[in-house]
């Protein structure tokens, strides 16, 4: 490859500091550190190697801070854990001394070599990564983080508790907001639920604390029956066109009936429905926002059983749990007796089967119409469904409950308590095996229960037990919501369960892929209330963060096109993942105009898949450029450092 | 095929029995018990929990085996007091003989 001889003599001068970290034996007790130290002394720019048990702890810090202070290094390695946990540590370091913190190569000694390898072979692959992140950082350059103006402005989407809480954060924060619902009403699912586990509150004091104090909010514009129609833009400076219009015929049907039922007026919570800020539109509107990130908070949807799954939608005693929870709330309105009663039917006895429409298994399931199966834990069924039981044998003592479970997992803060009242209350449990579920059938036997169940029992060493009953409540898991339309026009990460995908579990829980897109709550995984609350709040901190300065500095590890080289082929423009991040401009090259690519830094990802394909190594990933990974490997591979392993 | 009875529980309370539901079928009363026989006393008391008074009889005899060592009952987590369910079910199976 045809060397650029000016840069060569630029960067050959170049003084590079290794600094091993023994990782307080982590490392040290298969690596031999000393030798890796004696080894790097040979590597082509070098100038000074120190070890030290911890680089990472402040004195690690100061040896290479005062080399930076002293003039005595301009480049910096240090061979330690992986990147992620500690390169940034590093960095700021350089940047404490006064230097420029992208002249900083991170080698990886503990996770690749010390953890995997012992003996000579660790100490030999611990060499060759330090002589490699050497033979890179003498080409490196520094850099400047990119600036972007920030529209001190988030857009929520959904007006579920998720989005109220975040809404409302932020808003505290001193951002502008502005909160979206699709329909006419806010409180999302939780308004639809009655009492909410493990404290029992009342859904409609959760709703109306934070709904009102969202509508009572200058900073929060509410805007209910809108969808995005438009989306485009980058962190800080998005572009959404909002559509408001009057509902489908049927939909919202049942709530804008207990609205009207319920002579209760706007900003008031109507049971079962939610709080309707500001009516229903009765003509299409389009709104323009301009906003600088956005909290995905749209929800989920609870699990349709299949016709006949149980005899659900066969048989009209077959019911699900938030179908239970309404008809309870709206008892308890009439007044309760000693006896469950449906449609003033008596319900002596209830069957309730957990897993429904969850931990589907391959091979015993059936898939839904796409060919699905949601093979994941829905979470919040187990204490949903306790919940629902003790209520049934509190309120209602002459109602039995019996509790078909697979495993019941009442996880968190006083939701073992609910297991316990279950227990306490006399619901009696069965447990079935995922291949061998409870049977439902007309009961044609003795009596006027309508159903019989039958269940081959693992608590009774697996015996065939039945019993008949009034009712059976399937426990319904949670669905990703149907969002699709979003997903295609935001080019949003969806999970393999189909769920929206955060980029780490733990260390970035609420961020997706594009920058300045958040997630809150149910639209990410099946969460309670306060576990969305919780992931509300921290969209919420993490776009107040980001947008906390007015600006965003965004790494610079991006494309640049080196125009002495484009020729305009636009192979890179084809290659490009991200919608926007590269195009084909017209520019005035020594009198002549022709067409060059350019980079939009705010929205290119670093990933590289233009440098793959330009024919005429015209673009390059700053921080990673093709001379950079030339050198590494030319380094890996030479035996100036190391004698040749082949022999 | 066993028919499921669930007041059961309530009538074991007149023999002096009121934890039959606190049982959550884990199995360290069988682990713990000295007898090693077969689910002892575990099996019984969830037909109890069940109401499977049949098997309750047809089994009587191995309520007669218990030693009233009281192990299961130091070592049950959920303090369901195995060792007095096999007490009060011996004065059922008495009661019932006397009645039939």
């Amino acid at each position: 490859m045809a060397d650029d001889n000016k840069d060569k003599k630029a960067t050959s001068e170049q003084k590079v500091g290794v600094y091993v970290c023994h990782c307080g034996g982590n490392i040290s007790d298969h690596v031999a550190v000393e030798e890796v130290c004696k080894n790097a002394e040979k590597i082509p720019g070098v100038v000074k190697v120190q070890n030290d048990v911890f680089m990472c702890s402040d004195p690690g810090q100061e040896l290479i801070m005062e080399d930076i202070k002293n003039g005595t290094v301009d480049r910096v390695v240090v061979a330690s854990c992986a990147p992620d946990l500690h390169s940034s540590t590093f960095r700021n370091a350089i940047q404490r001394a006064g230097g420029n913190p992208y002249i900083y190569e991170h080698a990886n000694i503990r996770e690749q070599v010390s953890w995997v390898h012992h003996g000579d072979q660790a100490t030999n692959k611990a060499t060759r990564l330090v002589a490699a992140a050497a033979a890179k950082a003498r080409e490196l350059q520094p850099l400047e983080p990119f600036k972007v103006d920030a529209k001190r402005h988030v857009t929520v989407i959904g007006g579920g508790i998720a989005g109220l809480k975040s809404a409302l954060d932020l808003a505290r924060k001193g951002l502008d907001v502005a909160l979206i619902d699709k329909s006419p009403f806010l409180g999302g699912w939780t308004a639809k639920w009655d009492r909410a586990f493990p404290t029992d509150d009342p859904v409609s004091e959760l709703v109306t604390a934070l709904a009102g104090e969202v509508l009572n909010s200058e900073k929060i514009t509410v805007y209910t029956c809108s969808r995005i129609t438009a989306f485009e833009g980058f962190i800080g400076n998005f572009k959404l066109t909002l559509t408001q219009a009057p509902p489908e015929s049927d939909a919202y049907e049942d709530e804008i009936k207990r609205l009207s039922d319920s002579g209760k007026g706007f900003g008031e919570f109507v049971p079962l429905a939610g709080i309707c800020p500001a009516g229903i539109p009765e003509t299409t509107t389009t709104h323009d926002i301009e906003t600088g990130a956005i909290v995905l908070a749209t929800g989920f949807l609870p699990y349709a059983p299949r016709y006949g799954e149980y005899r659900y939608g066969e048989s009209k005693e077959v019911i699900t749990l938030p179908e239970l929870i309404r008809i309870m709330a709206e008892n308890r309105q009439k007044g309760v007796g000693d006896t469950l009663e449906i449609n003033d039917r008596k319900i002596r006895s209830v069957a309730m089967i957990h897993c429904v429409g969850s931990r589907q298994i391959p091979g015993i399931h059936e898939p839904d119409a796409k060919g699905n199966l949601n093979e994941y834990c829905s979470r919040t069924c187990c204490s949903a469904t306790l919940h629902a039981a003790s209520m049934i044998r509190n309120n209602h003592p002459k109602t039995r409950v019996f509790d078909f479970y697979r495993d019941i997992r009442t996880y968190g803060r006083g939701q073992e308590e609910l297991y316990e009242e279950a227990s306490d209350s006399k619901v009696v449990f069965f447990r079935f095996e995922a291949d061998a579920p409870p049977e439902v059938t007309r009961n044609t036997g003795s009596g006027d229960f309508p159903l019989n169940i039958k269940v081959k029992d693992t608590l009774t060493f697996d015996e065939e037990l039945e019993m008949p009953v009034d009712l059976v409540v399937l426990a319904v898991g949670m669905e990703p919501g149907n969002i699709s339309d979003l997903v295609e026009m935001m080019k949003l990460p969806v999970g393999v369960d189909g769920f929206l995908q955060e980029v780490h579990p733990k260390l970035r829980p609420v961020e997706i892929a594009q920058s300045g897109v958040l997630l809150a709550g149910t639209c990410q995984a099946p969460f309670d209330m306060g576990e969305t609350c919780s992931a509300a709040s921290g969209a919420a901190a993490k776009a107040s963060a980001i947008l906390g300065k007015g600006y965003v500095e965004l790494d610079p590890f991006v494309a640049e096109v080196d125009l002495n080289k484009c020729l305009g082929t636009g192979t890179c423009v084809n290659a490009c993942i991200v919608e926007g991040a590269l195009s084909l401009v017209e520019m005035d090259v020594d009198g002549e105009k022709v067409k060059r690519a350019q980079v939009n830094p705010a929205l290119c990802t670093g990933c590289g898949a233009c440098v793959a394909v330009c024919p005429e190594n015209a673009i390059n990933v700053k921080g990673w450029t093709l001379k950079q990974y030339e050198d590494m490997v030319d380094m890996i591979v030479s035996d100036r450092i190391l004698p040749s392993q082949t022999a | 095929m066993t028919q499921v009875y669930p007041e059961f529980a309530d009538e074991l309370e007149g023999f002096g029995v009121n934890t039959t539901m606190d049982c959550f079928n884990c199995g360290t009363c069988a682990a713990i018990c000295p007898l090693i026989y077969e689910h002892f006393p575990r099996k019984m008391i969830r037909y109890a929990q069940i109401g499977a008074k049949d098997r309750i009889l047809e089994n009587y005899e191995d309520l007669w085996r218990c030693l009233h060592c009281g192990l299961c009952i130091q070592t049950c987590p959920r303090e369901a007091d195995p060792g007095d369910l096999i007490l009060g079910l011996r004065r059922f199976v008495v009661d019932h003989w006397r009645r039939t």
